[in-house]
């Protein structure tokens, strides 16, 4: 036998070689395809389970939270501006009081930014699109749920747009998610966004239910596993069909169509009891004693209630920041602007409210929210503390932990509270001014003031109803984000003729200013950097 | 026998280290024939040495003889750290910059220029070159931990200098690889370079013993320190001017009350705050063993000490090398080494802060007087504050030669974990209490499988060499994190959850002794690559190497993980060629190589396409991950968009060199011309917001870097009387260039930053300031339409900047900012002379850098104290440091503070200033006693040395250092000064 060693040797070392690098090749291919990242979840793995529904249910919420929150626009663009509040020394602070909105600080041009909220309408938007794929894949998934989930999809929507188009005016109004193709959208009329979001949220009035995980008749049972008798609930998380309703009214009201905003209001009225289940009556949803609006005795019963702490009932739209699950924060919260000693360890506050504001809007000594005893010299203290140093701290607001009044922990759980039943009530009662129904304004007006220590349209009052019924938001919805807002429907209702602002040392009238688009907020440069098809408005130009 | 005891050594490093038992199994059906045949090579006598660095250290040195090795003889007796430390100004194209002399914090190192952009600290992690100890790519630390973070001052975890585990007196080659097909080699690791660096081997022959030891102090600065007073009249002017008396009510309060001692009283905190500290190292190294199986072991301690704030670094090192040849044509070599890093970090309120995400009131500053200061210190000081990384790293490797066929197998790995524990009582945190505990890890296992065979073409003039390989590498990355803030009371350091299920819903929950926050994140990422190199030399003139590789990485997208990379050089011997007789010259080469390397994502999320993350927060709360009581999940819209059609970058480099040797190598001198393209690169491109998205990572980004390097080195003295010169010098510029945007873009604007094609990627984006305007008529009136000139629509007054107005339209904004100037300099370089005389010697290093540029953050917000003192963030935070004075500092036009173009903004060229500098790194005396004591013992060398380190700073920046400024080009001045240290040492050879 002719035996060829070398060559032999040769040959099985290199097969040997071949065969382990192919054996090892392979499987490394395998592991190189293999290896998911364990951070994030895939698009074509989506919209698959329950679960999914449920992650992305909980993110637009969390997006819109975020959208609100977010270095404290919500307050900054709602108190601020011709408001009552003053800076303490901040520059940029004291630029958006004063209406110079296009200075040049880091805080205006990030909430002059739309973005965050765009966030939640693409979210939204994906949600409405792909969220009925997951019925057929996964059969705890039911129709039923999926319609009340895009329902409020449809309804956060429609209040991301709303919401916009109070700050800026006219803006992009998109419907489809345009994934992954960054069309470049003009802004959209006013109207016509506005349009949207009433048939979008009159769509999701039919769908959603009063409550979750309960007795609803629209949608009765556990939801997402949950029901009203397990911890957590649902109470105050989700968009319930009173918080379309009440969004309804804002959007007509915004629209000045008061007649509908009579209907929705009164909607509201009628209904909010279905918030919670039949007999419940702690966490229930009710006009407020001053002690539970404002937390200055903190019993379990004031807090199962406060609009502001955590999430409520009480919060007929309302975006929480639960304190149990690690979601307090330092920035997003009214009080890291309005709060220092004793109730946190800072100094001074950021904004305040000077003390003539403070006597000049709340006249009566009967008040509850604040007023002085005219005997002892003494004062409430449920809105304002330390009213006798020359800086009063606004402390309406304060849900700075669990327990206390105070710590020395600065952050903050109170919500983002967009309206509560006495806000409606209010807004009810300026439908019915409007539309020239005084007796029914006034019994809302009373209604909604009734907890607050006097009457503020006291039977043959001879005062203008309407300027009442604002002054009475001025004073009831202090530091909840609607001065501005306020300012502007009331100057539409009346009208009015004198200086609404300056412009360069030019005086304008508020329908001048309106016309010029002074009413609006100059967007972010670098929305118009990476959208050309978008100007400035032309105020701020 | 044999063919058992192979085969278990296999199955236990195979077991061991985790390969999948299926594929272990085939690979040791295999294995088992291989040792069978292995049987058969009797016929082999030599004994084949053990080669733990591989062929590729050989062809190096073939190629590079001369150029870009560190000089370690010389280096050893300059008390340096880290990596970074011992190559700065040391090997051409290799620019490190020390951002803080705090001992042991992370550093840069940025071979050729930047392959990326360099506008947050979190780039710099994707620059650096890779790391190879002993054939291991080191594992640096991830930088997906600044997800969770508010800052980017300084990534969670301990933050330890990785590369502070090389020790000098351990290392045998320090190597900076820039070739390209040594790159390719290399593979996708190396694609921003790569610093290869041996430690002494085991060896046989008759044992050998060293002892080094070194001990010295860094001095104390001296600082001009000042009080409240300073500060007042610092502000006067400012006040004088513009003031009214609503701004006179929010005046500093802290400012206002010059009785109050705390503030107004002897500033004297320097006295505490910076200390003359002892550094010291004390090694020993014994290396022995017979030629068959020998060993090397390594044990070393060091203290090195900053000169402020208490900060130092503890380190120990312990490594242990083997070689064994059982039989004749197997060679089991292993090396491993330990490391046990323990950090003193920085107390400055600032990283605390950062670290804490929790900004306390910041209205009253540290006061200057040093009894108030050190009870603030006493304090301090009953913190915890636990910095530890250990890590371990080693390779195992089985080298088998048959004639002229070599088979290698190597299994490398590295694994470093950090630890860092926190605990800051009520005291210093404004009234509550903080803790924090974090562990991670960084873990690489690689193993790689490589045959050569050497042809036998039956000449002697033509030489061809055959590389076929495989390697597979595993990389994960993972952190625990918690946080915790305000406990109990001040005892209680540790986080405690009622732990009990059945104690309710809750028994994990947040609240209770702590209000707890707790991160989790983990990325794993694979990289497999299998190539074929060939290297072919005709007789001294030629030779012709190419490599050919396919590597995959899992960080791809499906449809383009792979990636085919060739890689070719050519080297051609002018001297053989053409001066065959020359005296003068003995060697005179011209090379010249090109080469494709893929640059893998750090990041996993591209592999992943469309996807979705967890809800985040906003800015200034990045850690809130859903909504209610639960977690939500949406498309990444802050953090950036993922699509398709996102391939891996790659890295295609060019060189030529020209290198000589001159007069029997006293003079040798190398130039090379380089061009590098890092192509198809990701970046976070702006994007319509209406879509929701800040961002969308786009591919497209090209950046080129071209330079020349220069070396030379010479010994112009070398006398029969003793006296000596040795000179080196290396110079290298580098000129960047962004190539192409994504999109076909020509310019982009990308976080307060311009990227421009054609322009540098390191420009800085600023307005041109001109002057003040006094009064407000001089402010320019748009004759079209009679309005005053606006800046981004605020009309400009008297007190305010007067900006250049580019584009004339009367209005500053963005389109009237320039680029100009560059973060990165354009020449850098090294000279190192050693001057001896007998026994002698005396050596100094200069390094400089030239041509870059810095804006004087610091400055910036001494002069804008209106706007940072009210903004009650990071920045308003005040410093100890703060209290003090430079005599070098700039003086600027008194603007308007209270104005709301903000005068002393940033983005404008006021603050931009010239860094560049030159340094006397290092002056080392020694004395050789080796002769003195030769009769007395066995002693083989003594030497005894001093040796001084920054010893002087030739520059006109105006800040305390231009090289403590950061990456991104600011210089805050919050960083701690690199100390001038003196050292005393010896070296023992036994």
């Amino acid at each position: 036998m002719t035996f060829n060693f070398r060559y032999n040797r040769i040959r099985c070392i290199s097969v040997i070689i071949l065969t382990l690098a192919v054996v090892l090749f392979c499987g490394s291919c395998k592991k190189i395809d293999e290896t998911q990242s364990t951070r994030l979840q895939k698009e074509t793995d989506s919209w698959k389970t329950i679960d999914d529904a449920k992650a992305n249910l909980i993110g637009m919420y969390a997006l819109m939270r975020n959208a609100l929150a977010a270095d404290n626009g919500h307050w900054l663009m709602g108190d601020l501006r011709n408001g009552d509040f003053l800076s303490t020394n901040r520059a940029d602070l004291q630029a958006i009081i004063e209406g110079r909105l296009n200075a040049s600080y880091p805080v205006i041009n990030s909430i002059t930014n739309w973005r965050r909220f765009y966030a939640v309408v693409n979210a939204t938007t994906i949600f409405i699109e792909r969220s009925p794929q997951i019925v057929k894949s996964d059969n705890r998934y039911t129709q039923a749920n999926n319609n009340v989930d895009i329902a409020q999809a449809r309804a956060l929507r429609a209040f991301a747009y709303f919401y916009m188009v109070r700050i800026w005016g006219d803006v992009p109004l998109l419907t489809t998610t345009h994934d992954g193709d960054f069309i470049k959208a003009p802004r959209t009329s006013k109207e016509r966004v506005l349009s949207f979001c009433k048939t979008e949220l009159l769509a999701a009035a039919q769908v959603l239910p009063f409550r979750y995980g309960g007795t609803d008749v629209i949608l009765p049972g556990a939801y997402y596993g949950l029901t009203t008798g397990t911890d957590p609930n649902w109470y105050g998380t989700l968009m319930t069909r009173i918080s379309v309703y009440s969004l309804l009214a804002h959007v007509t009201a915004w629209q000045q169509n008061y007649l509908e905003t009579d209907i929705y209001t009164k909607f509201v009225l009628d209904n909010y009891t279905q918030l919670v289940e039949p007999g419940v009556t702690d966490y229930n949803c009710r006009y407020l004693t001053i002690n539970e609006l404002t937390l200055n005795v903190r019993t379990n019963e004031t807090q199962q209630v406060n609009p502001f702490a955590y999430k409520r009932a009480t919060q007929l739209l309302g975006f929480a920041f639960e304190y149990g699950y690690g979601y307090s924060s330092a920035n997003g919260h009214i009080e890291q602007l309005t709060l220092a000693s004793p109730f946190v360890p800072k100094v001074l506050p950021e904004i305040f409210v000077p003390k003539d504001s403070i006597r000049k809007i709340f006249t009566n000594p009967a008040d509850l929210r604040f007023s002085i005893d005219p005997q002892t010299g003494l004062y409430r203290e449920n809105y304002f503390t330390q009213y006798g140093t020359q800086r009063p701290m606004f402390s309406k607001i304060k849900i700075i932990e669990a327990v206390a009044n105070t710590s020395d922990y600065a952050v903050f759980s109170s919500a983002v509270l967009f309206t509560r039943l006495e806000e409606i009530t209010l807004l009810r009662a300026e439908a019915l001014a409007v539309m020239g129904q005084k007796e029914g304004a006034v019994l809302a007006l009373n209604k909604a003031a009734a907890l607050r220590g006097y009457i503020p349209y006291p039977d043959g009052s001879t005062k203008d109803l309407i300027n009442e019924i604002f002054a009475e938001r001025r004073r009831e919805l202090m530091g909840e984000g609607w001065r501005w807002y306020d300012l502007i429907r009331y100057n539409r209702i009346k009208r009015t003729s004198g200086t609404f602002i300056t412009k360069n040392g030019q005086p304008l009238t508020f329908a001048q200013a309106e016309s010029a688009g002074a009413i609006y907020w100059p967007v972010s440069q670098d929305v118009i950097n990476a959208n050309p098809a978008i100007t400035q408005n032309n105020f701020w130009k | 026998m044999v063919k058992v005891s192979t085969s278990v050594i296999y199955v236990l490093f195979l077991s061991v280290f985790g390969i999948k038992a299926a594929s272990a199994n085939l690979v040791n059906k295999h294995l088992l024939v291989e040792s069978r045949l292995f049987q058969q090579q009797d016929t082999i006598k030599k004994v084949s040495k053990p080669d733990t660095i591989g062929e590729m250290m050989k062809t190096l040195v073939r190629f590079n003889k001369l150029r870009d090795t560190l000089d370690i003889f010389r280096s050893k007796n300059v008390p340096n750290l880290s990596l970074q430390q011992m190559v700065k100004g040391n090997l051409a194209g290799v620019y490190v910059q020390e951002t803080s002399g705090e001992p042991g914090s992370e550093q840069s190192m940025i071979v050729q220029g930047p392959s990326g952009l360099i506008f947050a600290k979190k780039d710099m992690y994707s620059l650096q070159p890779a790391v190879y100890l002993n054939g291991v790519p080191l594992a640096q630390d991830h930088p997906f931990a600044y997800d969770v973070q508010k800052y980017d001052y300084t990534r969670i975890g301990p933050a330890n200098n990785l590369l502070s585990q090389i020790n000098i007196d351990n290392v045998s080659s320090v190597v900076v690889i820039k070739d390209p097909f040594e790159l390719a080699k290399l593979g996708p690791n190396a694609a921003n370079g790569a610093i290869y660096i041996t430690t002494k081997n085991a060896k046989s022959g008759s044992r050998e013993i060293s002892l080094n030891s070194y001990y010295g102090y860094a001095l104390q600065p001296g600082v001009s320190p000042t009080n409240g007073a300073f500060e007042n009249n610092f502000r006067k002017p400012f006040y004088q001017k513009y003031a009214t008396t609503a701004n006179y009510n929010t005046y500093a309060s802290y400012l206002r009350d010059s009785t109050n001692l705390d503030y107004f009283g002897k500033s004297n905190w320097d006295d505490r705050y910076y200390q003359t500290s002892p550094s010291y190292t004390v090694n020993l190294g014994i290396t022995g063993g017979s030629e068959r199986a020998n060993f090397r072991f390594y044990g070393s301690a060091t203290q090195d000490a900053g000169n402020a704030d208490k900060t130092g670094l503890s380190r120990y090192n312990l490594s242990f090398g083997l070689n064994m040849a059982p039989f004749k044509w197997l060679t089991v070599s292993s090396s491993i080494n330990a490391i046990r890093l323990d950090r003193d970090r920085n107390r400055s309120l600032r990283d605390r802060f950062a670290e804490t995400q929790y900004i306390p009131d910041t209205s009253n500053p540290l006061s200057p007087n040093i009894d108030n200061y050190s009870s603030y210190l006493a304090i301090v000081d009953g913190a915890t504050d636990l910095n530890r990384t250990t890590g371990i790293n080693g390779n195992f490797i089985l080298s088998a030669k048959f004639k002229r066929l070599t088979l290698t197998t190597s299994l490398l790995g590295d694994y470093t974990e950090g630890i860092r524990d926190v605990f800051l009582p009520s005291t210093l945190l404004a009234g509550i209490s903080y803790v924090s505990n974090y562990f991670g890890y960084n873990q690489r296992l690689i193993l790689d499988n490589r045959a050569s065979y050497e042809f036998d073409l039956g000449s002697k003039f033509h030489k061809l060499k055959a590389d076929l390989g495989q390697s597979f590498q595993s990389d994960t990355y993972k952190y625990n994190y918690t946080r915790g803030y305000n406990g109990p009371n001040d005892f209680i350091k540790i986080i405690q959850v009622n732990g009990n299920a059945n104690s309710g819903f809750d028994y994990l929950n947040a609240y209770g002794d702590f209000y707890v926050f707790r991160f989790l994140d983990k990325q794993r990422s694979r990289l497999f690559s299998f190539y074929a190199s060939g290297s072919y030399k005709y007789k001294n003139l030629i030779s012709v190497d190419a490599i050919l590789r396919r590597d995959g990485s899992s960080n791809g997208q499906p449809d383009s993980r792979w990636l085919f990379a060739p890689s070719f050089s050519a080297s051609w011997s002018l001297k053989h060629q053409f001066l065959g007789s020359s005296d003068f010259i003995d060697a005179l080469d011209l090379s010249a190589g090109w080469g494709r390397t893929m640059r893998p994502f750090m990041d996993d999320r591209f592999a992943a396409g469309p996807q979705y993350t967890t809800v985040n927060g906003w800015t200034d709360e990045p850690t809130l991950p859903g909504y209610g009581s639960f977690i939500g999940v949406a498309r990444p819209y802050t953090s950036g968009y993922v699509g398709y059609n996102i391939p891996l970058p790659v890295s295609d480099r060019t060189n030529i060199t020209l290198s000589s040797s001159m007069l029997k190598g006293r003079l040798t001198a190398a130039v090379t011309v380089y061009n590098r393209d890092d192509k198809r690169q990701v970046i976070n491109l702006p994007v319509a917001q209406e879509l929701g998205y800040t961002t969308e990572y786009k591919s497209g980004l090209d950046v080129n870097n071209q330079g020349v390097e220069f070396l030379v080195t010479a010994v112009p003295v070398q006398s029969k009387a003793g006296l000596g010169w040795q000179t080196g010098l290396n110079l290298s510029y580098n000129q960047n260039r962004v190539n192409a945007l994504p999109n076909g873009l020509q310019e982009l604007i990308y976080q307060n930053n311009k990227l421009q094609v054609g322009a540098s990627a390191g420009s800085y984006w600023l307005y041109t300031n001109q002057g003040i305007y006094a009064s407000d008529a001089e402010i320019p009136v748009n004759p079209q339409t009679g309005q005053k000139m606006t800046f981004n629509g605020i009309a400009l007054k008297a007190g305010d900047p007067r900006w250049e107005d580019v584009n004339q339209d009367f209005r500053i904004d963005q389109n009237d900012k320039t680029l100009v100037g560059d973060r990165l300099p354009k020449i850098i370089g090294g000279w190192s002379n050693t001057l001896s005389y007998k026994r002698f010697d005396l050596n100094f290093n200069i390094f400089f850098a030239l041509g870059q540029k810095a804006i004087n953050q610091y400055d910036a917000a001494r002069y804008d104290f209106i706007n940072r003192e009210s903004a009650n963030n990071i920045t308003s935070v005040r410093e100890i440091t703060a209290w003090q004075s430079f005599d070098a500092a700039r003086q600027y036009p008194i603007y308007n503070p209270f104005s709301s173009v903000v005068p002393y903004r940033e983005d404008q060229d006021l603050f931009l200033e010239n860094a560049s500098y030159a340094k006397l790194r290092s002056v080392t005396l020694g004395y050789d006693f080796t002769a003195m004591l030769k009769n007395k013992a066995k002693i083989k060398r003594a030497y005894l040395y001093v040796s001084g380190t920054n010893l002087l700073t030739v520059t006109s920046f105006s800040g305390v250092d231009p090289e403590l400024v950061n990456y991104n080009g600011m210089y805050d001045g919050a960083n701690i000064t690199i100390p001038k240290t003196f050292v005393l040492g010896f070296k023992l050879d036994l």
